[in-house]
Formats: structure tokens, sequence, C-alpha cells
């Protein structure tokens, strides 16, 4: 499957369209796993070479700091996943596509798989290198998103455009909020040390 | 819906939108600028506060001219972390002679409010002529431009000062009789540094914290 | 692109101006964001200026937001208004020799006014930097284009007045009453004049003009374009007229209030910096009522993106249009500004509006409007696929890296570590910010080409270069989908 996504993306999400899978077995079977790789490979990097925020001297945070971020940011990634997958199953009934939950939470794990490879950068948290690293992953994560979209819900590529579209935009706000909660957080104190 | 009927008519007469627009678009204006503008506090000078010498105003226009203000801020946030890298946190009174403002809105380097006193002229100039000739790793442009000119090249300092004095800056009419004779010889590089080394020193003993 | 349903009323609405408008807002635009990727390199090799004043960072990223804002963004503006004031109204432009002059005026006034940025001559406040003599001659052809634009309304054959018009109204009204305003200055001698207010008063008016700058050009302006051309090529009325009409007031009144967000921390009263932030939150609401309005417009013409690729840079730039107004407002509560202001977190912010939505819309309106003022053909639209995978993959990357950066540079300034000192000097900081700025430099390069290649596009579709035939996609091909 992982293979196909790379050189066939078409032939994964035709093999995706005809498999009507369960929300549940997606779910538990895929989405919960898949998620949780990041975090702990940011958890397995960040205790062993510190975060390198881009001055020179990496910073290592206390073990139960460095849990509950793993964890904040495991629960991040999870309603980022699961709302969007609510958010498309709601969409797609404008487009026409009525589908199950199910099948939302597949397409979006197949869109999500490149950023998961990618977060295997997260062993090394250096915050540029992630960037150089997860920056292409996220543009191959769109492409997916506009190519897969219309094949899965088997909608024209046109309604498909104007739905990845919208998704996109959820996803950007979804993003900068992420930004601005996180920025927020840490301004009062969860995190390093920081003079406010 | 009477707010639509309402509507109805701005949107069927020209003057009425016109008007509607201006009216609408001027409140928040009216409220909430205007007032600032005839606040006392805000354009009343701190103790040490003093108006810029010749030298320090044409090297602030040239600071101007070369856009520093937009890598430089020069505005300390009362934040634990600022004061601590910077020094005491900027106040309205130290800005009163500051036409316009440059407060900046970007730190692509260090703030400079505080900066005068902090580096010995010699480094200033080293640092302007070549940054990275001070600074290694430094991304700032050089300016060596500023060491081969004449600070009042144009012989215009009189007129400067002239402007200012009408719009209420302290200068008598010595000052400006006398202005091209305190900028004789001088280079714009003198002038910039003379500028630094004065930003940010009016806060002294004198002045509550 | 379907240019063959040519207006019969073309004799009779003057167009010709408007062609010119548009083609010379291509060539500001190819210019400005040239400048913008040349003062981005700067920022990774800083002796890219060769010890040449006007080519140093402080002059050319100064002529790198006038060219874009004033050149690409009024020039478009300009040139769309009198489009469609002529086409909501049925009637021809009102004065069209006046509007020739406000066209040509403007184009020297950005020339000549570019060249003395070059030379270093600034009135030093950021956006408004062009000195009184510049300032004088943009609030006279301000209130020519005005005059031209309400006059041409007030001989309208249809009683209501269109939307668009309002939007239009609104960039012309507010931007002439802030621009005069803020640059208010007394002149010391021809090319240097101080400003009336000083320091902390100063700071407030000019965020006032700063803002609503934003608010009212690069926003309400930009509106007004897609009030009238997002309807126009979705062949469908806008989804609801009611929802317009509150947006436009709503947006109006509460936009003038939320400048002071941009000076939060400083020596201005708390009294303004609160207010600044409950009205910048409140304009959350019309900003995202507009970008709905247009999605459902949009949304019940799905079959025309088949054959208009302008239509999908319209849809693009409403998605990016929604991130931006969200993150004005998100970056204007203070916890959050603590950490994103000075930093280029809000440079990001600028480009995700600047470059996902306002120049997005426009290169979409071009695309519709250069093939019907000519009457051709695009000359290729697969140029303009590859134009819209460019811009979407620039805009992306450069919001990407500045997020990086700002995140970063606001963290890291404000470190401790357990004794309560500074974590990490500013050089320390600064030195590491040379890798985002050349992932920058690469997207803005990436969107520049596809700005470049619009210019070929639609300058060969201009000059009559043979029209090369709308190739049908094909089913499911790599790419012709979309």
């Amino acid at each position: 499957m992982l293979l196909w996504l790379f050189f066939k993306p078409a032939k994964a999400f035709d093999v995706l369209s005809n498999a009507r899978p369960t929300a549940n077995a997606v779910f538990f079977g895929l989405v919960v796993w898949l998620v949780a790789i990041p975090p702990v490979l940011a958890y397995i990097g960040g205790s062993n070479f510190g975060w390198r925020l881009g001055a020179d001297e990496p910073l290592f945070l206390a073990q139960d700091v460095l849990v509950k971020i793993s964890i904040g940011y495991f629960m991040a990634l999870l309603f980022g996943f699961v709302s969007s997958a609510v958010i498309a199953k709601w969409m797609a009934a404008t487009y026409g596509a009525r589908l199950s939950l199910g099948i939302h939470y597949a397409l979006m794990t197949i869109v999500g798989a490149p950023l998961v490879v990618g977060s295997i950068i997260h062993l090394y948290p250096h915050v540029f290198i992630n960037i150089m690293v997860l920056v292409p992953a996220l543009i191959w994560s769109m492409y997916l998103l506009y190519k897969g979209l219309p094949i899965v819900l088997r909608i024209s590529p046109e309604r498909g455009m104007l739905m990845a579209s919208s998704l996109i935009a959820y996803l950007l706000v979804a993003a900068v909020s992420l930004l601005g909660v996180t920025v927020a957080l840490w301004g009062r104190g969860f995190g390093p040390a920081v003079g406010i | 819906m009477s707010g639509i009927g309402l509507h109805k008519k701005l949107e069927e007469n020209t003057g009425l939108l016109i008007f509607g627009i201006l009216f609408v678009s001027s409140i928040g204006g009216l409220a909430q600028v205007m007032p600032s503008l005839f606040q006392e506090s805000l354009r009343t000078a701190t103790e040490n506060t003093t108006v810029y010498s010749p030298l320090e105003q044409m090297g602030r226009d040239i600071y101007m001219r070369e856009g520093c203000s937009l890598c430089h801020s020069q505005q300390i946030r009362p934040l634990l972390a600022e004061v601590e890298r910077y020094g005491p946190y900027s106040r309205a009174g130290e800005f009163v002679y500051d036409r316009p403002f440059l407060w900046g809105s970007k730190r692509t380097g260090p703030d400079l409010h505080r900066v005068g006193g902090k580096y010995s002229d010699e480094w200033h100039r080293l640092h302007l002529i070549n940054p990275r000739d001070v600074v290694p790793k430094s991304i700032m442009p050089a300016y060596p431009w500023l060491a081969e000119r004449e600070a009042n090249a144009n012989g215009d300092i009189g007129r400067r000062l002239a402007a200012l004095q009408k719009l209420g800056h302290p200068y008598d009419a010595e000052d400006i009789a006398t202005a091209d004779a305190a900028l004789e010889g001088k280079t714009e590089l003198d002038a910039v540094v003379a500028y630094l080394q004065k930003l940010g020193t009016a806060y002294g003993p004198g002045d509550k914290p | 692109m379907s240019a063959k349903n040519e207006n019969p009323k073309s004799e009779f609405y003057h167009d010709r101006v408007v062609t010119a408008l548009v083609m010379l807002a291509i060539v500001w635009a190819v210019l400005g964001m040239a400048a913008g990727v040349y003062v981005a390199a700067e920022l990774v090799w800083p002796t890219l200026d060769f010890g040449e004043p006007w080519l140093s960072f402080g002059r050319l990223r100064t002529v790198h937001t006038n060219v874009v804002i004033f050149g690409f963004g009024v020039s478009a503006l300009m040139g769309t208004a009198f489009y469609s004031v002529q086409r909501t109204c049925h009637v021809p432009l009102f004065l069209p020799r006046l509007a020739w002059f406000v066209c040509i005026a403007w184009q020297i006034i950005l020339l000549l006014g570019g060249l003395s940025l070059l030379a270093g001559i600034t009135s030093g406040k950021e956006y408004a930097e062009l000195e009184w003599p510049f300032d004088i001659a943009i609030a006279l052809v301000w209130v020519c284009f005005g005059i031209i634009f309400f006059g041409t309304i007030a001989q309208r054959k249809i009683k209501p007045i269109y939307v668009s018009n309002w939007f239009y109204g609104g960039l012309i009204i507010v931007i002439t009453m802030i621009h005069v305003v803020n640059s208010l200055a007394m002149p010391a001698t021809l090319f240097k004049s101080y400003s009336l207010f000083a320091g902390a008063q100063d700071a407030i008016l000019q965020w006032w003009y700063g803002h609503n700058a934003v608010g009212f050009l690069l926003t309400g302006g930009f509106l007004g374009m897609m009030y009238y051309f997002l309807p126009k090529q979705a062949e469908r009325p806008i989804w609801s007229y009611r929802l317009s009409i509150i947006a436009f007031w709503a947006f109006t009144y509460s936009y003038i209030w939320a400048g002071p967000h941009h000076l939060h921390y400083s020596a201005i009263p708390e009294w303004v910096q609160s207010l600044a932030v409950v009205m910048s939150l409140i304009l959350l609401a019309p900003s995202w009522a507009t970008m709905i309005n247009g999605i459902m417009t949009v949304s019940g013409a799905w079959q025309k993106l088949r054959t208009d690729p302008a239509l999908k840079f319209i849809v693009l730039s409403l998605a990016f249009y929604g991130l931006a107004t969200f993150e004005g407002p998100m970056m204007a509560i203070k916890s959050v500004n603590v950490v994103s202001h000075f930093t280029d977190w809000t440079i990001g912010h600028v480009h995700s509006g600047a470059l996902g939505w306002n120049a997005l819309i426009t290169f979409g309106t071009f695309y519709f409007l250069v093939p019907r003022l000519v009457g051709r053909e695009l000359y290729s639209v697969r140029l303009a696929n590859i134009h819209f995978w460019l811009a979407l993959a620039g805009t992306m990357l450069y919001v990407l890296a500045m997020w990086g950066a700002g995140v970063s540079q606001g963290l890291l300034w404000l470190s401790l570590d357990e004794f309560g000192e500074l974590r990490y000097s500013f050089r320390d900081i600064m030195a590491s910010m040379p890798p985002y700025y050349l992932l920058r430099l690469v997207a803005g390069l990436i969107f520049l080409s596809g700005a470049i290649l619009m210019t070929f596009n639609l300058f060969k579709t201009i000059s009559g270069a043979r029209t090369i035939q709308v190739r049908p996609p094909a089913v499911r091909g790599a790419g012709a989908s979309v």
C-alpha cells in the first residue's frame, strides 16, 4: 500500500474506493497507531538529543514535561485527523457523495501517510531540519489530497478540486490555531521557562 | 426587515452611500485615535528627555534614509526577558521629539532603544562600515558610504531644525544659526554614531521606573 | 475560456484604459516580486548589495512593498474597478479622459516615487514612505479616481448599486481619508519633511493608517474584485445578498478600530490596546461571512472549473483569505502577540494574505479578463494550470518557512534558563535564521516564476499569437484533472 502511494497513487485510491472499511476498524486498526508514531519519535529524539530550536545549544526538557508535550502532540494530531475526516464527510454531502466515516478516515490515512513517514526526522529534533523534511512531505500530501479525493469519493475532478481546496482552508486554519495555542500555553508556563 | 429597507435607500443613492461609508468608517478613528492625539501624557517629555542636537538629528534622518528601522525596533516591551536583554522598558515620554516615531515592526536585528552607551564609538564605526568585522555571523548590510559623505552635504540642517522648531521642538534662533558650524567636518558616520549613542539615555535616576 | 460571446457593447464601454492598467499591473507585479526575491537573498547573503546604497536592503525592501502594493495592487484595483463599474451600472465611464489621467499620473508617481525610494528619500513611515510632494500627488489622483467612480455610479441605468461597488467605494473613500491624515507633515526641504505628530501619538496614527490600508485596500478593495468577478465567472448570482450587506457594514465599522494591535505592550495607553484586541476578534465574523458567501457561490458552479483556470485561482485565494483573516485576529490576542510580535511570523502572515489572497485572486481575475478585453482566447490553459501549482507551492513554502522562523525567534528571545537568566544571545538566534531565509528565498523564486509564466501567457494572448486550442482533459490522467 505504501509503495503504491509513492509510485502509483491512483492505484492505491482505486483499491481504497472499492474496499468499504468501517469507521471503527480503520480508527482502531490504523489511525490510532499511525498518529502515535510522530509523538513517540519526537519523545525519543527529544530525550536523547535535545531540542535544537535554531541556536547552537540543544534544549533538554525534564522527562515529565517531555511526556506532557508528547501526549499533547498525540492529542493534537488525533484531533486534527478526526476533525478533518468528519469535516470531509460533512463537505462530501454537499458535493454529492454520501459515504461512511470509515472511507473518510481511510482517505485521510492515505493523505497523511507521507507526513507520518516524514516524521521519522523527529528522531533528530532540529527545527530547521524537520521543516526541510516535512515541507516536501506536506506538499506530497496535498498533491495526494487533490488527486485522491475525487477517485475515492467518486465525484468529478472539478468538484473534488473545490472540496479539496475547502479542506485545505480548514487544515490551514487548524494548523495556525495549533500554533497559536502552543505559543500561548508556552507563554503561560507550560514548557521551558520564558520571561514574560 | 426595516434594516433592509434602510439599506435600500443607501444602495440606491450615490450621495447617501458615500456619506454612509464615511460616517461608519470615521467612528473608530474619532473614538479611539482622536482622544490619544489630545492626551497630554503621551506628549509630555520625561524629566531627562532632551531634544536632539543638530548632529544627532542628522544622524536620525540618515538612520531613516537607510531603512534601519525596518530591521531594528526601538520599543522595549515590559517583559522580563526583554528588560533583561535590552534594559528598562520604553515609556511614551521618551519619544516626544521623534518625528516620525521609529518603533519599527520587526527585529531582524536587536532592539536599539537603549543602545546608547552600550558600545564605544569606535565599535559602532567598525560595525557600520562592515558588521562582519565585529560580529562574524551578522546578516546586517554594510554601510561603507557613510564614512565618505559629509553629514551636511546639502547644507540644509538649518532648515531641518527650523521645520522642527515650528512643530514645537525647543530650538532657539542661535541653535539654528550655528547648526551648519556644528556639522562642519563631520561625516554621516559621525552623525549616525552620535544618534545611536543618544538613544534611550533619557532613562535616569530622576525618572520613575 | 469562452471569449466568443464577446460583449456587443464593447464599443460602448471604455475598456482601453482598463487594458492599459491591467498590463501595467502585470509589469509592476513582476518587478515588485523580483525586488522581493532580491531582498530575500540579501538576508541570506548580506554582501549582495555590492556596496551600492540603492541596492541596500533598507532601500530595496521599501521599493518591494511599495511596488507590489501600490503598483501591482492599486493598478489592478483601478483597472478592475473601471471595468466592473461600467458593467454594473450599464453606462460608460464618467469623464474617460480623467480616467486616462488617473492611469498615467499614477504610473508616473510610482516610477518617480520608486526612484526616490532608491535614492533614500523617505518619510520613514511604514507603507507611507513617499515624501510630501508625492503625498499631495497621490491624494489628487485618488480624488480624481473617486470622481470618475462615483460619477459613473451617479449616471447609472440600474437602480440599486451593486455590492462590488460598495467595496471599491470604501477603498476610495477610506484610503483618501487615512492617507491625508497620516501624511500631514511639516516640509523642511523639497524632499524632507517631519511628521506633524511625534512619538507615541504618531505611532497610534501610523497604525491606524497602516492597518486600514491593509483593511480597505488589500482586503476590502480585493473583495470588491471578488464580488464582481467571482459571480461573473461562476455565472451565478452571489449566494446571499443579505449576508453581503451585513458583512460590508460590519467590516467597514470594525476594521478601523483594530490598528493598535500592532502596538501591543508598547508605550501607548492600555485601553487602546485592549479595545484593538476586542475589535480584531469581532472582525473575524464579517471577514469569514464574506468568504462563506464566495465559496457558496462557486460551489454551485463546479462544472465551470473544467474549462476555467481562472476560477481555480479564485477558489484557492478564498482558502488563503480564510487563513489570513483567522490568523490576524489570533495574532492580535496579547498572549500570542507577545511571542509573534517583531518576528518573521508577522512577515509570514502578511504574505499568506498578499501571495495567497491578493495575488491569487488578481491572477484569476486577469486570466478571465485579458482574453475578454482583447477578444481572443487565452494563449495557453496548460501554462495557467502550471502557474496554479507554482503559486500554491510557493505560498505554502513561504508561510511554513516564516512560521518556523517566527516561532523560533519569539520563543528563543524569551527563553530563560534555570537561574532566570537569558538562555540565548541575540546574535546566536540571528545566526540560526539564514536556513529559514533560504527556504523563503526558494519559495519566492517559485512564486515569481509562476508570475513570469503568467506574464508570458497574457502578453502572448494580447499580442495575438496563435491560439492554442483547449484540449479536453484526459480522464484521470496525471495532472490533467486539476
